[in-house]
């Protein structure tokens, strides 16, 4: 055999093994997706419109679904600011004291452990204020939003070349408006990747909210000061019960979710084509 | 009035520890094309962005002596140096428009953000007061609300000259302008330099000597950080003084 015939035999070889092994490891992704539709989607159709709005004696999720949006809402209305002027910090003076413990921290805190954040919210907010509240709930989401919205502002703005800069201060615009009027617009699809990136990550987070939310599932949330319920929280309860009917409630709930999740994501696919330099 | 646009004192440059620039006196002529001719890393971006104190944005620049720009000593304690910028535009070796701002915006930008016009009439009357300026209002004037990526090298970098333009500095620094240009971008620019030099001083890094014998009224040679000659460009390409000079101008030091 020639040599020709063994390089390309082997180059072959590894490109089925490797297109193999990527299929292996996307699979459990596609598994999860694919079972979510085929246990949730005859649930929904079953109840169809009730099951999006009804109360839980009806038979539906609404309030949950409710709950979901007030959070996912709330927490990006605390913790977006925080997140974008932190990251702003983290890009801008890199090389300062505060600055390098702040890329450290903001590390830390995308790893922590979330349950810690829930009761972390838990004993600053819900056992002062005497209840468990939406309030509670988005205080210890926005926490965990906040590192991946600020790490992900820093990165963006660290991929602008330096001639951006130079130029932005040579039109004699103060470091102020250089940053907020010139870099942070030219990076805002990278900033806003972070963004749903991090309210996507909220809302299907379950640990943050098990002792601050309460859960509401008879009725529609009326204030952020009072408790509220969670399409997570919900399957996280349901599943537990033993009743076949929850269960078969919590597939419909996993499919809602899933829905927001991609809702969410697919704008994020779109944001990715960067801005031509 | 002070006869020179610029005029250093002794300048000295340290990044860190080291002397990029090592004690330089020059003095430039208002309305003229002064060339700054050096091979690479001679320290020619670095000079030029000492003049409108973009250096500064270097956290490890450091600056010894003065710099005078009409007849006023720039880094001076009362001096801000975002007046001095908006004094002395830059234009960059790569040709850098804001890629997420239209043409019309990029033009626009230093106006509005330093509110330098009341309305948005005089905004308009600007803008394509700039892009004429800058020879590129006939090309552009049909996509003005389309982005630079649809433009060419040679316009990008016009357009980054009429963005500059649009502040009415009266002096212009220019980084190696046409250094990723096609040859007849570069043709069109340096034609334009030659129109801007009515109303402007021009200070232009090149390290082309060609370049520079084409366009400049005065040229100075920078080799290591040190200016080694100084004259009118055709005494200096015809019988230039220094030994280094002659083989610089010849290309056998590169």
């Amino acid at each position: 055999m020639s040599e020709y015939k063994i390089r390309k035999g082997k180059e072959i070889a590894f490109t089925i093994s490797i297109t193999i092994l990527t299929f292996l490891g996307i699979l459990p992704l596609f598994h999860i997706i694919a079972t979510v539709f085929v246990n949730g989607l005859p649930v929904i159709t079953k109840e169809s419109f009730t099951f999006l709005t009804g109360t839980f004696s009806n038979g539906g999720i609404g309030p949950a679904i409710a709950g979901t949006f007030i959070l996912i809402f709330l927490s990006s209305l605390i913790g977006l600011p925080v997140a974008l002027l932190v990251g702003v910090y983290a890009y801008e003076y890199p090389n300062s004291i505060i600055g390098k413990a702040t890329e450290t921290l903001l590390q830390i805190m995308l790893e922590f452990p979330t349950i810690l954040v829930g009761v972390f919210a838990m004993s600053i907010i819900a056992i002062p204020m005497g209840t468990y509240s939406a309030f509670a709930g988005a205080f210890a989401l926005a926490i965990i939003l906040m590192p991946y919205v600020a790490v992900y502002t820093q990165e963006a703005m660290r991929q602008i070349p330096f001639t951006y800069r130079e130029a932005s201060f040579g039109l004699g615009l103060s470091r102020i408006k250089v940053i907020f009027r010139v870099l942070v617009p030219l990076s805002k699809r990278g900033i806003l990747t972070g963004v749903l990136i991090g309210m996507a990550k909220v809302a299907g987070e379950t640990a943050p909210l098990l002792f601050t939310i309460g859960g509401l599932y008879e009725s529609y949330p009326v204030s952020v000061t009072k408790p509220v319920g969670a399409v997570p929280l919900l399957i996280y309860t349901l599943v537990q019960s033993p009743s076949k009917g929850n269960h078969r409630m919590a597939w419909g709930a996993s499919l809602i979710l899933l829905l927001i999740f991609l809702l969410i994501f697919i704008p994020i696919r779109v944001s990715l084509k960067e801005v031509k330099l | 009035m002070n006869k020179y646009a610029i005029e250093t004192k002794d300048l000295k440059i340290y990044y860190g520890r080291k002397e990029i620039i090592k004690g330089i006196n020059l003095r430039i002529p208002k309305h003229t094309i002064f060339a700054i001719m050096g091979p690479s890393g001679c320290g020619k971006s670095t000079l030029l962005r000492a003049f409108n104190r973009l250096l500064e944005l270097n956290k490890d620049a450091r600056i010894e002596g003065e710099v005078l720009v009409f007849g006023k000593n720039i880094y001076a304690h009362n001096v801000n140096p975002i007046n001095v910028r908006r004094e002395i535009g830059m234009v960059f070796q790569y040709p850098n428009p804001f890629p997420h701002l239209t043409i019309y915006d990029n033009v626009a930008l230093g106006l509005k953000l330093n509110n330098l016009v009341k309305n948005k009439d005089e905004m308009n009357k600007r803008v394509r007061w700039a892009l004429e300026k800058a020879s590129l209002w006939e090309e552009v004037k049909d996509r003005l609300w389309r982005y630079p990526a649809c433009l060419s090298g040679g316009q990008k970098q016009r357009l980054v000259i009429a963005r500059t333009l649009a502040l009415k500095p009266k002096i212009l620094l220019m980084d190696e302008p046409t250094a990723n240009i096609d040859p007849v971008g570069t043709r069109n620019i340096e034609k334009l330099l030659f129109e801007l030099k009515k109303d402007y001083t021009i200070v232009l890094v090149t390290h082309k000597p060609a370049q520079a014998a084409r366009t400049s009224d005065y040229v100075g040679f920078l080799y290591l950080g040190k200016i080694i000659e100084v004259g009118q460009t055709k005494n200096v390409f015809k019988k230039p003084k220094n030994e280094l000079t002659k083989k610089y101008v010849t290309g056998i030091l590169v």
